[in-house]
């Protein structure tokens, strides 16, 4: 059953509480492997669903599983060695989120009901909260409290948001279950009022969640506190989640007829995530951080493509696939490089290519993925976006696109080239293992793959994602 | 009947004005313990909500429990734990709260207004009530630095969000959504948990948020 996918890492989350680390590292391994298999068969449609009002295998929300799952598991093997390496206090708890956080990132995404959808937005909020304080410095009490408070006013909005969503179904008196699937049928219907004032509130409130500038003040504090691991999660997947929300009610805005107005304001979050970005990313000292601004900015990015809609709303979808695998893999690379080195910051790190040639590899190549070149996917889904900006008459939109783009490249390219060849870099306090190395060489060769070869079955998932939209690439 | 509401709607406007010009936080503590109180006892005295079933009834008392009881006992807890009375050096002074709180009831009765025939009839006071009360929280975790401080700024917040649910709610048949605001309870209770448990009161003298201002930019 299709419930199973949010079921069975809860179950083995809460078994991982309790166990010890060493086999909670087991149990986080073979959960993830299970969860890809059971994200798999539900792709090919063997999952029946029980509770059909609640859950719904809608394609973008298949795709935003599958890519969780896909993720979870390239780094459900990464921790098993760095936790080995790195001193993890509290490996139960480690272990026990993360299987948390899992199961409640795939109730997001198999999500169909809004309050269903609301209930399991907040709570990723609730157990990834302990990861970040994992480390119980100063700077993680911090981040934490932080994520937590900014959070939780957005999902307050998110929720008042959903009440007026119901609000538009009760004023038009139409009787159908509140369920994405039924309102779509009867969008047309709903109160345009009510529905534009659910939309904005939704905007802010998962837009917070996803990262989304003016609300983004916490993403650089929890994602650089949080153990690498759980940043890699956090970037590669959660913000994903919280994205989904907002394409839920955003194609309940354009089937309403309201789609235009749901599309200017995506569009213009959109630009300012990219320019807030592209401006902090410029004197960042921290790596990781800057791999922080770097999310916002992809994120903007895709809040950008969904907007313009056509050609773009197939780049952003692809951008979202493509930006999960390649940031995931930065993340858990800048993992290897803060355990060898033990800081944060970018002076001290220096000569990587030299040091840690096996951690370079990713590391680099990470960076000419994320910054759109070929022969990663990224290259492709910006193009796209920028094909459908110029195609759709947004000129004005897509100069400023286009000069965010190159922006956070500069800023970003400074601290990469500074790591990875400048200064001579002290010997390092511990070697990278094998297992801390494959994983982001994994994700990074989907990105590539993908990028040449998209499979039958995932382009026909993204094309269902999109063709409600009225997304094409018929151009 | 329906005076008795009104007779609440005030008390609740009153505490919220109440709530911004208090320094003292074991004052504002109690405030709280009012202002839950008076939220959740309000849907049963509103006209439309005569006609709940039992189970309607459970959900009312385990709110009353919650917002009155548990919540305020668990801010209480926390002060004792931290032994701090006062919040010293607000971003944005007493007087000067007060004056925006009065602000922020102009805003809510013209946005109020401006709703006009959107809103059930009957319900204007009640939606002005609320509108503040979400706003008064949002101003009161901007303009404070204790931590506790905009603990007690999110949850008028949320009971903002559950008195907007109730003003807008025309038929006591809606589908329950605004109901499971009751959920965001949990975060504040986590929020406080985190006070009393998670070191803040190690990490820091007092838990003064200007002292979380390393990670910066």
């Amino acid at each position: 059953m299709l419930e199973l996918l949010f079921i069975l890492p809860m179950l083995a989350g809460l078994l991982a509480l309790l166990l010890p680390g060493k086999i909670g590292q087991g149990v986080l391994v073979v959960t993830a492997l299970l969860h890809l298999q059971l994200g798999v068969m539900a792709w090919f449609g063997g999952l029946p669903t029980y509770a059909d009002n609640y859950f719904h295998p809608s394609a973008p929300g298949l795709l935003v599983l599958l890519v969780t799952s896909f993720v979870f598991l390239a780094i459900s093997l990464y921790s098993l060695g760095y936790c080995q390496g790195a001193k993890i206090e509290k490996e139960s708890i480690f272990n026990g989120c993360m299987l948390l956080f899992l199961s409640t990132m795939s109730m997001v995404a198999l999500a169909d009901h809004p309050i269903v959808l609301w209930i399991a937005i907040e709570a990723t909020t609730l157990v990834s909260a302990p990861l970040i304080f994992l480390q119980r410095s100063r700077e993680a009490l911090e981040a934490t409290w932080k994520y937590v408070l900014i959070c939780s006013v957005g999902i307050a909005l998110a929720l008042l948001g959903c009440f007026f969503i119901t609000l538009s179904v009760n004023i038009a008196e139409i009787a159908v279950p509140l369920s994405f699937t039924s309102l779509n049928e009867v969008a047309d219907q709903l109160d345009p009022l009510w529905l534009k004032v659910g939309f904005i509130f939704v905007l802010i409130g998962f837009g917070t969640k996803m990262g989304l500038a003016p609300m983004h003040t916490w993403l650089p504090d929890a994602h650089s506190q949080a153990p690498s691991p759980a940043s890699a999660l956090l970037s590669g997947a959660l913000l994903n989640c919280a994205f989904l929300g907002i394409y839920k009610v955003h194609t309940l805005m354009y089937l309403a007829g309201l789609g235009s107005f749901s599309s200017q304001l995506l569009i213009g979050f959109g630009l300012l995530s990219m320019l807030v970005a592209g401006i902090f990313i410029m004197k960042q000292p921290d790596y990781k951080r800057m791999l922080a601004y770097s999310s916002i900015e992809n994120m903007g990015v895709i809040a950008f493509g969904v907007g313009i809609g056509g050609f773009a709303l197939y780049g952003a979808v692809l951008h979202m696939v493509h930006h999960s695998l390649i940031k995931s893999s930065l993340f858990l690379s800048a993992g290897n490089i803060l355990h060898s080195f033990g800081t944060k910051a970018a002076e001290g790190v220096g000569n990587l290519a030299g040091v840690l040639p096996r951690t370079f590899v990713p590391f680099f190549a990470g960076f000419i993925g994320i910054s759109g070149l070929p022969p990663f996917g990224i290259f492709i889904s910006e193009l796209f976006i920028l094909f459908g900006a110029l195609q759709g008459g947004y000129y004005l939109q897509a100069a400023i696109y286009v000069g965010c783009l190159l922006l956070v490249v500069a800023g970003a390219a400074r601290i990469f080239t500074d790591i990875s060849f400048a200064g001579n870099g002290g010997p390092p306090l511990h070697r990278d293992s094998l297992l801390q190395v494959i994983p982001p060489n994994l994700l990074l060769l989907a990105s590539i793959i993908l990028c040449v070869w998209i499979p039958e079955m995932l382009h026909q998932t993204i094309i269902n994602a999109i063709s409600v939209l009225g997304g094409t690439i018929h151009g | 009947m329906i005076h008795f509401a009104e007779i609440v709607l005030v008390l609740i406007l009153l505490s919220i004005l109440l709530s911004l010009a208090s320094n003292r936080l074991l004052a504002l503590v109690k405030i709280m313990a009012l202002q839950g109180i008076a939220v959740s006892i309000l849907p049963l005295l509103l006209e439309h909500y005569r006609t709940m079933g039992s189970g309607g009834l459970i959900f009312f008392q385990m709110m009353l429990l919650i917002k009155g009881v548990l919540i305020p006992g668990l801010l209480y807890f926390a002060l004792k734990k931290i032994s701090i009375h006062r919040e010293i050096e607000p971003i944005i002074g007493y007087h000067a709260s007060l004056f925006v709180g009065l602000l922020i009831i102009l805003l809510a009765v013209s946005i109020t207004d401006a709703l006009g025939n959107a809103i059930p009839t009957g319900n204007a006071l009640l939606l002005t009530t609320a509108i503040t009360a979400f706003f008064a929280g949002l101003f009161l975790m901007m303009s404070r630095r204790k931590a506790i401080t905009q603990v007690i700024g999110y949850l008028m917040l949320e009971n903002g969000i559950y008195l907007i649910g109730t003003a807008l709610t025309q038929h006591s048949h809606i589908s329950y959504v605004v109901e499971f605001g009751v959920l965001l309870d949990l975060l504040v209770g986590v929020m406080v948990m985190g006070i009393i448990l998670n070191n803040i009161n190690h990490a820091f003298d007092d838990i003064d948020t200007d002292n979380l201002n390393r990670l910066r930019d």
